[in-house]
């Protein structure tokens, strides 16, 4: 108890404020502009923290991951276009939201939900971080396997209503990841010779490409702002009265992000997509959901927000982390001193405390941040076609270059842009296709370690019972959206 | 039959047939456990496409497949000459990324930035608030370039001609 209080005490210290303060500020800002997401925004602050205190240090980096997600969530909301993938469910409905000029509304209510959803996630793992560890540490590989199969499965039959193209979308994003170094063998597949490729399709330049520059040319080519209707109606507090209004979906969607989080590699992005998915099938209206329901923003936004603290739990305490923006994280504890695994708790505990606490705070600070600028980001929606198309263009762009400083990344950046326009045209969503890059390598390098500890019989992914519980669910979410008119048709039949 | 071969959904589908053909064809070369997941998700999503496709044909009729991503409200009421027009713009957009692209490879990504501002605002812009554009567009340009080029060292003048 001691150490909690210490650690409390440690954040206040005048320094430690300045980087919680310095950090959030950054972080949205990093996070508004398409593209560059919290690991992009890490890895460019981290030659600015490289000498700091290792607590000032993480508490400005914790700021600025938990920040730049909230404002990946504003872009998402304002030019349909995620920060990172994590934000991918919150354009389903943020940006219909906008599109029909409620922008200030959705705006409030993804700051209420990052306030809400980070503060009880935090709270609840502060106390039960030692048993959720303890669960997450019965997965092997084949339910790391299952579970990410169940999550592409899920997104892939609800994302867009047609389970069918879903899946293939899926399977393109998870062969897309088998580019590059087989990670069990090491042998170099699909590159053609093309070294920018030999680590693997890069994910942030691939984002950058399937959302941010598919955006700038649906926005060229419909030669109108991004909202339609050149006013904004209702704003920030409608937002934050609108967000009590679903009790329900807040508590569901905490606790599918809390669940999601200590998963190890699942992430973030698996947590909004999901709770978006469970908001829609329990809705009364489940039609309105991707057309700019309220409820969809609630839910993406509240369980992105409440997986976090999850997330950077498996990261910190088992050193696997559940996002790339946690992976980026690591690398930056480890930086630090802070090595993760069982006994940092113990070890660092003090730290580690101190960065829990900041990030309550954090939660806070995000609400402060919506309440007074939130509504100004919105008018960014009336701006014209011809600034804002290069200016997202130029942003993400320059995101997606600074990471390697390669021309060749803006060259893939584009190649997906491409193929993400392709896809809207052709009737695919491309967000399982970036759930699929995304989950590849962990569905791959599980599948290989599942058969090696089996001696190659595939038996092992129906050992255990969370894997027949995986399965199961899995197949439901498969069949479950013909399930409803088959029983239609069963009990009331043909009309 | 054939109004189904004006559908952008077909030619994705048919064009994604061959894509996830030659990842299996092209993972034959690697070594058992290299290729074994590979072809396994390009046999599943060939088989995915390939029903997809033929649910395409056995429909009675052709049904635009566009979703939510892209504003197809518009696009229903647009008659032929909207359309058009919108397609013009989209390959001008892409002309001016192209080369602006080709710039920033040749002398720096700043140069890059310039031109899709510049671009976009001679291209999308009215004539009346062309000035007023290209303004805008080169302090963005600073701005980037203070923030980005200065503060957080990307080299942005760093172009394969210097």
């Amino acid at each position: 108890m001691d150490v909690v209080l210490q650690a409390i005490a440690a954040v206040f210290l005048w320094q430690n404020l300045a980087a919680l303060a310095g950090g959030s500020i950054y972080g949205v800002i990093i996070g508004v502009l398409p593209g560059l997401g919290p690991s992009a925004g890490m890895a460019l602050a981290l030659p600015l923290v490289i000498k700091w205190d290792p607590v000032t240090a993480l508490i400005f980096m914790g700021s600025l991951y938990k920040c730049s997600n909230y404002g990946g969530s504003l872009t998402a909301i304002l030019v349909n276009t995620p920060g990172d993938a994590s934000n991918a469910a919150t354009i389903l409905d943020g940006h219909p939201m906008c599109q029909q000029g409620k922008g200030g509304v959705a705006l409030g209510l993804s700051a209420t939900a990052a306030m809400v959803g980070g503060t009880l996630g935090m709270i609840c793992l502060i106390f039960a971080a030692p048993f959720l560890a303890e669960f997450a540490l019965r997965f092997g590989p084949s339910e790391y396997f299952l579970t990410a199969l169940l999550a592409l499965s899920i997104i892939a039959a609800v994302v867009q209503g047609a389970t069918l193209k879903g899946l293939i979308a899926a399977g393109l994003g998870l062969l897309l990841s088998t580019v590059g170094f087989d990670v069990i063998t090491g042998h170099l597949r699909y590159t053609a010779g093309w070294a920018p490729i030999e680590d693997g399709v890069p994910l942030i330049q691939a984002l950058v490409g399937l959302f941010a520059v598919t955006q700038a040319l649906v926005l060229a080519e419909s030669a109108t702002s991004i909202s339609r209707l050149a006013k904004l109606f209702g704003g920030f507090w409608e937002g934050v009265r609108t967000y009590f209004h679903y009790p329900v979906s807040i508590v569901r969607s905490s606790l599918i992000g809390l669940f999601i989080g200590v998963l190890p590699a699942v992430g973030q992005s698996s947590a909004g997509l999901l709770a978006w998915a469970d908001a829609k099938r329990s809705s009364k209206h489940p039609e309105t959901f991707g057309e700019g329901n309220p409820e969809g923003v609630l839910a993406s936004e509240t369980a992105t927000n409440a997986c976090m603290p999850g997330d950077l739990v498996c990261t910190i305490a088992l050193g696997i982390p559940g996002s790339v923006g946690a992976a980026i994280f690591l690398g930056v504890m480890i930086i630090f001193g802070v090595i993760p695994g069982p006994l940092v708790f113990t070890e660092k505990g003090g730290l580690i405390y101190s960065l829990f606490f900041a990030l309550v705070l954090t939660s806070f600070v995000i609400f402060v941040i919506g309440m007074t600028v939130g509504r100004r980001l919105a008018a960014m929606t009336l701006l014209p076609n011809a600034i804002i198309v290069p200016l997202i263009l130029v942003v993400s762009l320059l995101g997606s270059f600074a990471i390697r400083n390669e021309m060749s990344d803006v060259f893939i950046s584009l190649a997906f842009g491409a193929l993400g326009y392709v896809m809207l045209k052709g009737g695919f969503t491309p967000i399982p296709l970036l759930l699929g890059l995304v989950l590849g390598e962990l569905v791959e390098t599980n599948y290989h370690r599942a058969l090696m500890i089996s001696g190659g019989s595939y038996t092992i992914f129906t050992a255990s019972i969370i894997s027949k519980i995986l399965i199961v669910l899995t197949v439901l979410s498969l069949i479950g959206p013909y399930l409803g008119s088959f029983w239609k048709t069963l009990t009331q039949g043909e009309k | 039959m054939l109004e189904k071969f004006k559908l952008t959904e077909v030619w994705l589908k048919i064009a994604l047939l061959f894509v996830f053909s030659a990842f299996y064809v092209a993972a034959l070369s690697f070594p058992e456990q290299s290729r074994q997941f590979p072809q396994l998700l390009a046999v599943a999503s060939l088989v995915m496409t390939a029903i997809a496709l033929a649910t395409d044909f056995t429909r009675k009729r052709a049904v635009r497949a566009e979703i939510s991503g892209v504003d197809d409200t518009e696009l229903k009421v647009l008659d032929a000459d909207d359309l058009r027009a919108r397609k013009k713009r989209y390959y001008q957009a892409w002309a001016i990324i192209l080369l602006s692209t080709i710039i920033g490879y040749l002398f720096g990504f700043l140069f890059s930035a310039l031109c899709l501002f510049a671009g976009f605002a001679l291209v999308f812009g009215s004539r009346a608030k062309l000035p007023r554009n290209l303004v805008a567009g080169a302090g963005m340009t600073v701005v980037v370039y203070l923030v980005f080029g200065v503060m957080m060292g990307v080299p942005l003048l760093n172009g394969v001609l210097w």
